[in-house]
């Protein structure tokens, strides 16, 4: 099937939200998604953004039965080791069901791989998400959880304003 | 103890590098650190960068958080990461991310005194990686 990868822009959002969403679904989790389209347009394209994303485009020819061309993203940051260095973080991956198997997955995460200067693609998977895991493990990513023991941490919500008095 | 803290300036690498190198051979050997004191002022650091979760907007990740074995139960990380906290929050974000070995008891304990909460247990998000040639090749088109 043909595909195109491109950066995204910012009239990308609006399938960037839907797809935000469809994954939210598929984590089981749908309930938790609070970024809308406007905020996607506000942090991902203003001056100093806090991400970038890549979408994944199939000609008219191939659309959804809804119409949807755009049937797949990354988002990522740049971000940092103070051991080995810049880094890139692969927020999301994602590709609609009926597009998974024809190499989408791997072109968009393939194109993150590229960026200039970073040594390390760093990303997390849920650990009963069998398919997502074996899929990274034959790009040749590794487990750094299990293989070195690093937990991820979260503060969040009155904690972290809790945290935040002097 | 009276300390200060502050944003780091360029000045300020050569005790960064200092300190990563002496936080590294802590979460490798944690019984064998040696620590000298050479007359250094500057006795910890944090350092973060702005992320983005998809489903909850701005985050803050700490990637480092460091006080010098002598200066340690003084408050000092508390206050570094209260800074790294605030600066979040002033930024708009609304989750501060980082992450912890597991044998680290320690510092586990000290994040969990501060309200924060494991998510690799909770949720079962495991840290995944891609570099050197592995990464090269994926880069291949």
């Amino acid at each position: 099937m043909d595909f195109s990868i491109r950066a995204a822009n910012v009239e990308d959002c609006k399938d960037i939200a839907r797809m935000i969403r469809e994954l939210a679904e598929y984590e089981k989790v749908a309930d938790n998604v609070r970024v809308t389209q406007r905020d996607l347009e506000q942090d991902g394209f203003s001056k100093n953004p806090f991400f970038h994303g890549i979408v994944a485009e199939v000609p008219e020819q191939h659309r959804t039965k809804e119409g949807h061309t755009k049937i797949g993203y990354a988002l990522y940051f740049y971000s940092y080791s103070s051991w080995t260095g810049r880094a890139i973080y692969m927020e999301d991956l994602y590709v609609m069901p009926e597009f998974r198997g024809k190499g989408i997955g791997k072109a968009l995460m393939s194109k993150l791989g590229l960026a200039a200067g970073c040594n390390q693609l760093n990303f997390t998977v849920l650990d009963w998400n069998k398919s997502s895991l074996d899929f990274y493990l034959s790009q040749g990513c590794f487990d750094i959880t299990d293989k070195m023991g690093y937990h991820c941490m979260r503060c969040e919500g009155e904690a972290l304003e809790h945290l935040a008095q002097p």
